[in-house]
């Protein structure tokens, strides 16, 4: 279920070899779990020797619940999508199981309407979880189709939709489940070494998934949707792949979780466990495994405790009535003082061996040397993206009405207009961001207005944006390690490292590659950005207002960065900027915009000069008196 | 034809308190971004309020006011405690504080009124039927049309005419910039909570009207429809929601009235799996939108 089967052939690949299989698991990966799971396996075997049989319980179910928060951590944590569904993939496994385990004396008595197939089976609970687990992925992936189109809060409602659903269905197929009523008699195999292994299983499986390169592509997404589109990431079918493998996770919880208790009703996997699980996620911090895992421990700690209380209170005081909920009270208070003042969770974004200061430096090991430089061989000169009598219109608002340009690669071709003039929407146009109206885009003679963003962006288009959008919550170098995935890159994890190393070292900023995204200034975040585009290794890149809110010394520093990228990689850059004096230097052409139209395109110089131009930045009566005296637009 | 006519009302009556319900959220949502879970608790404080001034003697039509207005000052209170703090905040810690406060509120009712239903009589005017043209239509079924249909008018007028209710529905599209044209936030939000309490509140009265009983967990199944239908008219659009609420009541009657017997349990699983069908061909809702991208 690691992922890597099933994104190694797909569409748009830009012909890269992949290579290695070991070498995809990041040493960090192994380190990081092997860190959460030795404490979690000493304390559970010392219990397993030493303590009564009703804590052992207690740690069995400490174990199964952990996995279970793992499996909804993999779809929450990484897409950011509050999960409520994950519950039902338990439920479903968990009866499944029942079904095929029970002894089949007890079913004639308690699911006396099984079909004579299912009457006659009793399997091994290896077997039968296993069977249970398949078949709950399959249905998963098939539930994950409309859900993985969603996103954000109606993704989150969707899900919950999906637990009334599956809840109503197993209360409903009364042949199979004894309706709402507990299934009897399904044999507990499942003590603290056999949960403990598969906990194993399960964290190591998280760790997998999050660090892998669909993992980190997912977690693009979850900071910013369209960034994450315009380098490449197909965002629904990675939602998709990560909904499956949590479902499968949450599934062999259910199973678990059934040849633990052996006796459960419906109602055992319905609201109350996913507050819980979902407690454990907030207190440990959503976006991490580790999180996951110590909000499981802490949560499960201040449950105990609260019982404990509860129950001496009605001891002590209350005969009848009992004074009940004081555990989901306190774990509400619990959950609200989180969200107010630590709402990352104790974990925050990171991983327990990021904490810990980078396990290398931990274990003395020394960081990969640069085993590729960039790739920054010139590109192909043939060809060109044309933009053909576009046309976007919002409602009765004709923001691009037929415009006309085209950049040829090793071309800078400046697009400038005034406000509102349509040059953002030519660009979401031509980046697939939005949907065209009329006209076509081509690239290289093809056709490419009807492909989405990301498709877009596999063949080598790259953008940024006028509002940075950078991935905040992940490093520096993620950033660009994203941009690599999505665009196809399959390289061993070190490879993979040098490579972004050197896109940043290109921009200036590589000393930084450790730093969260979000943190950094202002300029050096714009720098980011194009370095994430160039990880595409883009044949065009459309940069939107690259020099924004620069001041003198940063706008001339990224013309350098600019000019050189020209030079070094002969790509075609079509730059929208307000900044003319930067416009006027910087390209080979000028195309004017005005009410979304092409109103001049020449040299700098010309277009300058041009009373059309001028009168559409100045307005008719001022542009008369300017053309009597000497024009010239940006000094 | 008969039948037609009868379920005809029948859905335009659920519908109409769905529509209520998700108006309420989608108000909220629209202003702030957050998915209120408790909502629902909102007409179950009708609910408790309501029962307690009819213990007390007074009579129903007093209850039904009091009831109403527990429930505005509740949601205003909600926000002020709960949701102030997290405001801009992601809609997942929202979603979840709202999850927290809804679990608090069943255990307070649990342990501070109790878990058992209590009953709550109905006046003897409204249990029966009206015969229209021909048909018998329950006074209820009929109390429900035309309350849902006077709050929706009255709704529109406020949100079309006051200089609130435009700034309501200018926050609804871009809240950022409402602000910056100088209108006071907490106000805004403050009124959002405010009517979506009353549409709670009335869709309360129209809930507990049927039921003739309260309990701690009586909101939650209504708004967890009510949250279907949000995402069904398009998260975020005031008429989708209404939309959404009637289109999924609709749904529910038909396969109620349709579905041969042995399919009946399964009932409320295929009703919210043809809403995710739906959402399928239009994941934006009926009447989403998509956002720009800068």
């Amino acid at each position: 279920m690691g992922g890597y089967a099933a994104v190694s052939h797909q569409e748009g690949q830009t012909g890269k070899v992949g290579r290695g299989g070991v070498g995809f698991i990041a040493s960090g990966t192994l380190a990081g779990s092997a860190i959460l799971f030795v404490p979690i396996a000493i304390f559970s075997l010392i219990a397993w020797q030493t303590f009564g049989s009703a804590p052992q319980g207690t740690v069995t179910h400490f174990l199964i619940i952990t996995v279970a928060v793992l499996g909804f951590s993999v779809f929450t944590g990484n897409t950011g999508i509050v999960s409520f569904g994950h519950a039902a993939f338990m439920g479903l496994a968990a009866h499944i199981t029942g079904v095929l385990t029970m002894p089949v004396a007890q079913k004639g008595v308690f699911l006396p309407d099984l079909p004579s197939w299912l009457a006659g089976v009793e399997m091994n609970f290896l077997v039968a979880g296993l069977i249970a687990v398949v078949i709950v992925t399959v249905i998963a992936f098939l539930i994950g189709m409309p859900i993985a189109r969603l996103g954000g809060a109606s993704a989150s409602i969707a899900t919950l939709g999906l637990l009334i659903i599956v809840y109503g269905v197993i209360v409903g197929a009364r042949d199979f489940t004894r309706g709402s009523q507990a299934l009897i008699g399904v044999p507990k195999t499942v003590d603290i070494p056999v949960a403990l292994i598969f906990l194993g299983v399960a964290i190591l499986l998280a760790r997998i998934f999050r660090d892998s390169l669909p993992g980190l592509e997912l977690r693009a997404v979850r900071e910013d949707e369209p960034a994450a589109r315009a380098i490449g990431v197909n965002v629904q079918g990675r939602r998709l792949l990560a909904w499956t493998v949590s479902a499968a996770i949450a599934a062999l919880a259910g199973v678990l979780l059934a040849h633990f208790l052996g006796v459960y009703s419906p109602k055992e996997f319905y609201f109350q466990i996913t507050f819980a699980i979902l407690v454990m996620l907030i207190a440990g911090g959503m976006t991490s495994v580790s999180g996951a895992v110590v909000g499981a421990i802490v949560v499960t700690a201040v449950i105990d405790v609260l019982r404990g209380v509860e129950e001496h209170i009605n001891a002590a005081w209350f005969s009848e009535p009992t004074v009940f909920g004081l555990t989901d009270i306190g774990l509400s208070l619990g959950i609200l003082a989180m969200l107010f003042w630590r709402r990352d969770g104790l974990f925050g974004f990171w991983e327990i061996e990021e904490l810990a200061g980078g396990w290398r430096r931990w274990f003395g090991l020394a960081t990969p040397a640069d085993v590729a430089e960039s790739q920054a061989a010139r590109i192909d000169q043939e060809g060109a993206l044309a933009v053909e009598n576009v046309a976007k219109a919002f409602g009765g608002l004709r923001a691009v009405d037929g415009a006309n340009l085209t950049l040829r690669p090793g071309e800078i071709v400046g697009l400038i207009g005034p406000n509102g003039s349509g040059k953002t929407t030519l660009l979401g146009c031509i980046s697939g961001a939005l949907d065209l109206t009329g006209g076509k885009v081509a690239l290289d003679g093809t056709d490419i207005s009807d492909l989405a963003a990301h498709q877009i962006a596999r063949r080598r288009v790259g953008r940024t944006f006028q509002n940075i959008r950078l991935f905040a919550h992940l490093t520096v170098i993620e950033n660009v390690k994203a941009a690599l995935a999505a665009s196809g890159t399959r390289l061993a994890a070190a490879a993979m490292d040098a490579r972004a190393r050197a896109l940043l070292r290109e921009l200036g900023i590589e000393s930084y590659a450790g730093r969260r995204a979000g943190t950094l200034a202002y300029g050096l975040q714009r720098r980011l950005e194009i370095a994430r585009a160039l990880a595409l290794e883009p044949r065009y890149l459309l940069l939107d207002e690259p020099a924004a809110g620069m001041n003198e010394t940063e706008s001339d520093e990224l013309l350098g960065i600019l000019g050189r990228l020209r030079e070094s990689r002969g790509l075609g850059l079509l730059v929208v900027d307000h900044d003319l004096r930067l416009i006027m230097r910087l390209c080979d052409r000028v195309v004017v915009l005005n009410r979304g139209q092409v109103i001049a395109e020449g040299v700098p110089g010309e277009v300058q000069a041009n009373p059309d131009v001028i009168e559409a930045y100045l307005g008719k009566r001022r542009a008369a008196t300017r053309t009597t005296s000497a024009p010239s637009l940006g000094d | 034809m008969d039948v037609v006519v009868q379920q005809t009302v029948n859905a335009l009556a659920l519908g109409g308190t769905y529509a209520l319900l998700a108006l309420g959220l989608a108000m909220v949502f629209s202003v702030l971004g957050l998915i209120n879970f408790a909502h629902g608790e909102l007409m179950t404080v009708t609910g408790y309020a309501m029962f307690f001034i009819l213990s007390a003697g007074l009579p129903f039509e007093v209850a039904v006011v009091i009831g109403i207005l527990a429930a505005m000052a509740t949601a205003m209170l909600m926000e002020r405690i709960a949701f102030r703090p997290v405001r801009n905040a992601g809609t997942a810690t929202m979603l979840l504080t709202s999850f927290a406060v809804s679990t608090i509120l069943h255990m307070l009712f649990q342990n501070l009124i109790s878990a058992r239903p209590k009953a709550l009589p109905v006046p003897d005017w409204m249990i029966g039927a009206l015969n229209i043209a021909g048909f018998d239509i329950g006074v209820i079924q009929l109390i429900s049309i035309s309350a849902t249909a006077l709050l929706l008018f009255a709704l529109t007028i406020f949100l079309r005419r006051s200089t609130l209710g435009i700034a309501m529905r200018a926050a609804a599209l871009d809240f950022p910039v409402t602000r910056l044209m100088g209108i006071n936030a907490n106000m805004v939000i403050s009124t959002a909570f405010a009517i979506s309490g009353l549409l709670a509140g009335v869709a309360g009265v129209l809930w507990l009207a049927q039921r003739g009983s309260v309990d701690p967990l009586m909101g939650f199944l209504p708004v967890l429809k009510a949250f279907i239908a949000v995402v069904l008219g398009g998260l975020g659009s005031l008429s989708g929601a209404v939309l959404g609420g009637i289109v999924l009541a609709f749904i529910e009657v038909a396969l109620r009235a349709f579905l041969p017997d042995d399919w009946l349990p399964f009932r409320e699983s295929i009703a919210l799996a043809l809403v995710i069908l739906l959402l399928l061909v239009r994941p934006e809702g009926l009447l989403g939108r998509k956002e720009a991208i800068r």
